[in-house]
């Protein structure tokens, strides 16, 4: 290909090269004429070839954005971009350019085919995002890693496979190498690989794909379990008690806790902590448990709601079917009345009534609307009440459990406070037996200092804990409300969108009696 | 109108037990026999019970006398059991007798009782011994109902030459090779008494009827004429009584019909008798409300009198709370039993196993053919492959009473190739219907039309899964045609086409060549989920006439108006001569959306050219589907006159190849038995199997082998006069030893020991008999044997030629 790129000049791809194609490669004969008549729009364009054209970077493609098919081969393509908006693209020829990595292609999703056969590609990499893969060439390049055809196992789809001509076909073991990892392999370099040969390959490389399989389904049941993981946890985040089924709350208490912690040492502590953990984590997940309950509950009334509310609408639309289904069986009659009339007053007599008609099927149409729309509005704010009123329940009762939580708090710190006093006491008087850490003694300096360390420690996890309860508050009522509203702006959405639809509908039909009267008239 | 006779089934243990029990009002029942003999010389012992009993019937038929005759059965053929009375059937006799004579002195206004009926050699036999239970290898007879439909089947019904009395000539009967001092005082008592109670049963029957006749007129006025033998007839049926084998609670069967009856039932006027194949009760019971009140507890002596004191007693004690007084019941009987040592047991069965072969039990009906006339209804039944045209049931319905007016006939056939099962033709409306079982060639299943011409009023239905393109059903009227489809990949499930009136054409062209010009095609299209409802036609009309193309798209899911778009096919010219390709007045239509939608000129072209293509396909489509109703109209003509009918391959009777198959087999097998048969052991093989092989044998060699065999020969008789002498020293000296050991321990010996000894003795000297008897023997007949072997040595093919020489 050197001879090309030294002896052309390199072409840039602008809008009249992209013009000329579509119009050479679109429709002919009559529809080609009709075509020329309006002109041709990019975004209606599904294929598009532009091979031979010397093209060195492509670029302007951006408004072909239904494009089903590209080709862009035997150009001097060194670099794949430009393609991000082509993301229907099904089918991407590349081949003959000079082209040295896979890139640009992220967004691709639909791709099916790709062609990157005579490039200088080295490495088979960036090819994720394209899950539909089922033809992929890459002859003729310069892939030299056997680990490369790995890559491909995650290709579910992939059933031809080209990679002659690269250093790695020159290798003794490469047939059986890919049918061995690539089992679905139907077609490689243009050939169909035999059941005899599969069996072959899979036998001797038994042990490495065994290997292989074993990573893979490791790292497969890693990624499910992270993904249960996440979803449970989304799960409880809707329910607003994610992280209160364990100690997870009273961990947060005590992990920003210096003094806690130091305090924790003293003697009797530990007990008095441990006692107070496993009452703190069983309020815990009384709220856990609670609110994934209310959710179940919340859930449910919502399914209902909108169960009610579509059948409602149903119903409705059916009727409105319905009326117009008449209705166009009576139209197209008086339609025809109309045309075959001759006489001026019985015509025009017809006209007006059919008009009339028009208007009272209008009407008709509009009160149904109206009707539903009464309907819905005073299921939503049943709904509403009801959904409210849920939520406040919800809070309530949240709201009494972290008091609990708050008291448990309250109580420790005493016990903590009076402890530590006596700790102080004892320090003071000289009796104290047990050994303590350094910084701890250094508390037990006097009296202020001591209490201000527990009251610190008992300051900070009444916060703690007024943060989570607050969290679960705003965001609960922020989810209520959000809900409402959503109820309400979908709602009105419908109903600007029927009663536009019947607008255009009656326009509509008043417009064709209008035609034929002005067609009548002239006539 | 019946007049009842029962008979009552106890357990029907399919055939084995079915024990028929019958109780007879009025007279006797026929002589089942004969009228089983007559007309259906195969049927056996199964059928036999049941068959007897259909004897009288409840049918106005004229009172033709039975046409039976003795000499159709070929009575010296009847095995011995037909022709005589074994001693303990005469003994029964005698005891039914005494039994009978003993109810009527007892009950003395009620009929004589249906015991001992003349069979078809003359010889009275009691009812019970003609019940022998038969397995039979049909599993259809494993069931009342299929068994009872059978049974109705097998039998043809000959009325009574008197409805009121089966055939007894009770009087005319003399009993053979009998001491006969008895019975003549009996009878001519037994004669007065029934003289006489026949005439009270005469009077009080007369009254019954007219009561009945009465109440009849009153409840039925519209029934013509109400039946004079009403209460009168005398009729057997089967009682199936609860208990085993699932069956919840006893109910009726009428032989004639194969119909089962509540006890309750009203037509059961009242019982008489019941009997089965171990025992005899008459009813004691009041049947004024006909059988409604009757309490079928045939261990209650008191409402069944039994004939035999039955060992099976206990086991017809059906439910457990009559279980206590059942138990007094039999002491009592026990204790009565005792003195009057009247225990008797049912003598088997006189009559042979029946027989029912593969032919007859296919064939069901006598000759295959039976008909049975209802009120305004006429059912005819044929066996199958009778008919050559697969006809097995034709049930014809009448207007009037007399039958002359056909309503409607409807013919089920069976084994057709073509899969007509049943054909329905409704003689008022002039409508045939056809109605086909899977499997036809055009996949039809109803076919109903007035006219095998083709354009006319018609519906075919289809099974549309044996369907490539998934057709339903086809409508046609003279001027429209549709289409009702299922399961299409392009969502098509209706099609309406319209034809105008058939141009005349000069050209003296044929019909099939000038077809109706089509008017108009509506297609009519599903939900297709993958394309938007925009997009997705549910309704596309081609008006040809008139050039336009109407599409009317599916509404989307929240909308309740939908899209709408008409082409004009027209193609015009403007003023410059030029074709106009595409004008936009050319395609009107209506946009739910119509932002979304701003179509361009080339889409509507290029919709409108795909249009095109398919209304044309539409019209193909539409002319194919006529060539098709065409050729199924012929190709049911055909399949009309030829009738196929097809052939199991697991029927080896009627398939030809698997018989021709089959009895080569057997030709095979019978050549090998013969084969095997006239090659006998010969006694030169294991001498000429030593011998060199396929070489011609040398005299010398020839001369050995004959001396071998005849050394051999002798050598075994030599053995065997051994063995035996061998045999006779051991028993000899055994019992010498025997004898010696008694002789010392004689005083010692108890008397069992000496019996012992003794038996041993005896057998041991019986053994020893033999013994000699055997050797002696022997040595008489060795030399004899010996030289039939050499002279059938000289003589034998393979060596007479090198022993010519020495002879």
């Amino acid at each position: 290909m050197n001879w090309l790129y030294d002896s052309v000049e390199p072409r840039v791809m602008d809008e009249d090269m992209l013009k000329l194609a579509v119009g050479e490669q679109g429709p002919r004969d009559e529809a080609g004429q009709l075509a020329r008549q309006e002109g041709i729009v990019f975004k209606d364009v599904l294929s598009l070839r532009l091979d031979f054209q010397n093209i060195l970077r492509i670029d302007s493609l951006w408004q072909f954005e239904n494009l089903r098919k590209l080709q862009l081969d035997n150009n001097i393509i060194e670099k794949i971009e430009g393609l991000e908006r082509l993301v229907h693209l099904v089918w991407l020829d590349l081949s003959f350019n000079n082209i040295e990595a896979i890139e640009g292609l992220d967004t691709l999703v639909n791709l099916e085919d790709l062609s990157l056969f005579n490039n200088r590609i080295s490495k088979i990499d960036s090819l994720d995002a394209l899950v539909k893969l089922q033809v992929l060439s890459l002859g003729n390049n310069e892939i030299s890693h056997m680990m490369n055809i790995i890559y491909l196992r995650r290709f579910k789809d992939l059933r031809t496979l080209s990679l002659s001509g690269n250093p790695i076909a020159e290798e003794e073991d490469y047939k059986m190498f890919i049918c061995a990892y690539l089992p679905d392999l139907v077609y490689l370099d243009f050939r169909r690989i035999d059941d005899h040969m599969k069996e072959l390959a899979e036998i001797k490389h038994q042990y490495g794909i065994d290997e292989l399989k074993q990573r893979e389904n490791l790292s497969q049941a890693q990624l499910d379990d992270e993904r249960a993981q996440r979803e449970e946890l989304e799960e409880h985040k809707a329910a607003f008690v994610e992280r209160l089924n364990g100690s997870f709350l009273f961990d947060s208490m005590y992990a920003e806790d210096v003094e806690g912690n130091k305090l924790a040492h003293l003697p009797g502590v530990s007990e008095l902590l441990q006692a107070y953990k496993d009452k703190f984590v069983i309020i815990c997940l009384n709220i856990f448990e609670y609110g994934l309950k209310q959710q179940e509950m919340r859930k449910v009334e919502l399914d209902t709601f909108n169960e009610c509310v579509q059948e409602a609408i149903q119903e409705n639309r059916e009727q409105g079917k319905r009326r117009i289904a008449k209705f166009e069986e009576a139209h197209l009659l008086s339609l025809n009345a109309i045309r075959d009339e001759s006489e001026v007053t019985n015509l025009e007599m017809k006209v007006a009534e059919h008009s009339k008609d028009i208007t009272e099927l209008f009407d008709m149409l509009m009160t149904l609307e109206m009707q539903l729309v009464e309907q819905l509005e005073e299921t939503i704010n049943t709904f509403e009440r009801n959904i409210m009123d849920l939520v406040a329940l919800f809070i309530e009762n949240v709201q009494s459990l972290m008091a609990q939580c708050r008291d448990l708090e309250n109580h420790h710190h005493e016990k903590l406070l009076e402890i530590s006093i006596n700790t102080l006491e004892k320090i003071l008087k000289g009796e104290l037996d047990e050994n303590l850490p350094y910084d701890v003694r250094a508390l037990f300096v006097d009296k202020d200092t001591i209490v201000n360390a527990v009251g610190t420690s008992h300051d900070l996890h009444l916060l703690k804990i007024d943060n989570r309860e607050d969290e679960l508050v705003t965001r609960t009522n922020s989810w209520c409300s959000h809900l409402v509203d959503a109820i309400h702006k979908d709602e009105i959405m419908r109903n600007r969108r029927r009663v536009k639809e019947i607008h255009q509908y009656v326009d509509h039909v008043q417009n064709e009696l209008d035609n034929l009267e002005c067609s009548e008239i002239i006539d | 109108m019946e007049v009842l006779k029962e008979k009552v089934e106890e357990e029907e243990e399919a055939e084995r037990e079915e024990a028929a029990v019958r109780a007879e009002r009025g007279e006797k029942v026929v002589r089942p026999m004969e009228v089983r003999r007559e007309e259906a010389p195969m049927t056996q012992e199964m059928l036999r019970d049941l068959e007897r009993k259909l004897s009288d019937t409840e049918m106005a038929i004229p009172e033709k006398l039975s046409t039976f005759t003795k000499d159709t059965i070929a009575i010296s053929k009847l095995p011995l059991s037909y022709q005589s009375n074994t001693l303990k059937e005469e003994h029964l006799l005698q005891v039914a007798d005494s039994f009978s004579r003993q109810y009527s002195h007892l009950c003395p206004d009620r009929v004589p009782l249906f015991l001992h009926p003349l069979n078809e050699c003359e010889v009275p036999k009691f009812v019970s011994t003609t019940i022998r239970p038969t397995l039979m290898p049909y599993p259809e007879l494993y069931n009342w109902d299929s068994c009872a439909q059978f049974v109705s089947d097998f039998l043809s019904m000959v009325p009574l030459p008197d409805p009121l009395k089966p055939v007894v000539q009770e009087e005319e009967k003399v009993p053979p090779k009998k001491y006969a001092v008895k019975p003549p005082r009996d009878l001519t008592s037994r004669f007065q008494q029934e003289q006489e109670t026949k005439k009270q049963e005469e009077i009080k029957a007369e009254e019954e009827r007219r009561l009945r006749e009465e109440e009849e007129r009153l409840l039925d006025v519209e029934k013509a004429k109400t039946d004079p033998l009403h209460g009168l007839r005398v009729h057997s049926w089967v009682l199936v009584l609860s208990g085993k084998r699932e069956v919840p609670e006893s109910f009726f069967i009428d032989p004639f019909t194969a119909h089962s009856y509540s006890t309750q039932d009203d037509h059961f006027l009242g019982i008489e008798s019941l009997w089965n194949h171990k025992n005899y009760w008459v009813n004691m019971q009041d049947c004024w409300n006909c059988c409604k009140d009757l309490v079928f507890d045939l261990g209650d002596p008191v409402r069944w009198e039994y004939l035999l004191l039955g060992t099976e007693k206990s086991h017809l004690s059906l439910t457990e709370e009559e279980e206590d007084g059942l138990n007094d019941d039999d002491d009592v009987e026990n204790l009565g039993k005792e003195d009057e040592d009247k225990s008797f047991d049912m003598p088997p069965s006189w009559v042979e196993q029946i027989e029912i072969s593969p032919e007859a039990f296919e064939t069901r009906c006598p000759n295959g053919k039976k008909v049975i006339q209802y009120k305004r209804a006429k059912l005819e039944k044929w066996a199958p492959y009778l008919n050559s045209n697969g006809l097995v049931c034709r049930l014809t319905t009448y207007e009037d009473l007399e039958c002359t007016k056909t309503l409607e006939i409807k013919e089920w056939f069976q084994n057709r190739e073509d899969m007509l099962e049943l054909k329905h033709i409704d003689k008022s409306t002039g409508l045939n219907v056809d109605y086909f079982k899977p499997g036809h060639p055009q996949a039809l299943r109803v076919h109903s039309y007035k006219s095998m011409q083709p354009e006319t009023d018609r519906i075919m239905e289809f099974y549309d899964r044996a369907r490539v393109d998934g057709l339903v059903k086809r409508e046609e009227t003279s001027k429209t045609m549709t289409e009702y489809y299922r399961g299409r990949s392009d969502f098509l499930f209706y099609r309406h086409v319209s034809f105008g009136d058939r141009v005349k054409k000069l050209s003296l062209n044929s019909a099939e060549s000038n077809p109706r010009p089509i008017v108009k095609i509506t297609e009519r299209f599903a939900r297709n989920p993958e394309q938007p409802a925009d997009e997705d036609v549910a309704e596309r009309v081609f008006l040809i006439s008139e050039e336009r193309i109407q599409l009317r798209y599916h509404c989307r899911d929240d909308h309740i108006t939908a899209s709408k778009r008409e082409f004009l096919r027209r193609s015009e010219v403007d003023n410059k001569g030029n074709k106009i390709v595409m004008t936009p007045d050319m395609c009107i239509s209506f946009e739910v959306e119509p932002m979304e939608h701003t179509k361009k000129l080339l889409c509507q072209y290029e919709a409108m050219m795909k249009l095109k293509n398919e209304e044309k396909l539409s019209r193909h489509q539409a002319w194919e589907s006529e060539l098709e109703v065409l050729e199924i109209l012929k190709l049911r003509e055909e399949e009309e006159e030829e009738h196929r009918l097809t052939i199991s391959i697991y029927d080896t009777k009627r398939n030809e190849k698997s018989k021709e198959y089959r009895e080569a087999m057997e030709r095979v097998m019978h050549e090998e038995h013969l084969r095997q048969v006239e090659a006998p052991l010969d006694y030169l093989a294991p001498f000429l199997a030593q011998l060199p092989p396929s070489e011609k044998m040398t005299r010398w060699q020839a001369m050995r082998v004959k001396d071998e065999c005849l050394s051999d020969f002798k050598q075994r008789l030599i053995d065997k006069a051994n063995l035996i002498q061998a045999r006779f020293e051991k028993e000899t000296q055994e019992l010498q030893k025997k004898q010696q050991w008694y002789q010392e321990n004689q005083v010692t010996l108890t008397v069992e020991d000496e019996d012992l000894y003794l038996s041993y003795c005896s057998q041991a000297m019986f053994r020893i008999r033999i013994l000699e008897q055997r050797l002696n023997r022997h040595k008489e007949l060795a030399p004899l044997k010996y030289l039939a072997l050499e002279e059938k040595l000289y003589k034998d093919p393979r060596l007479v030629e090198f022993m010519k020489v020495f002879v």
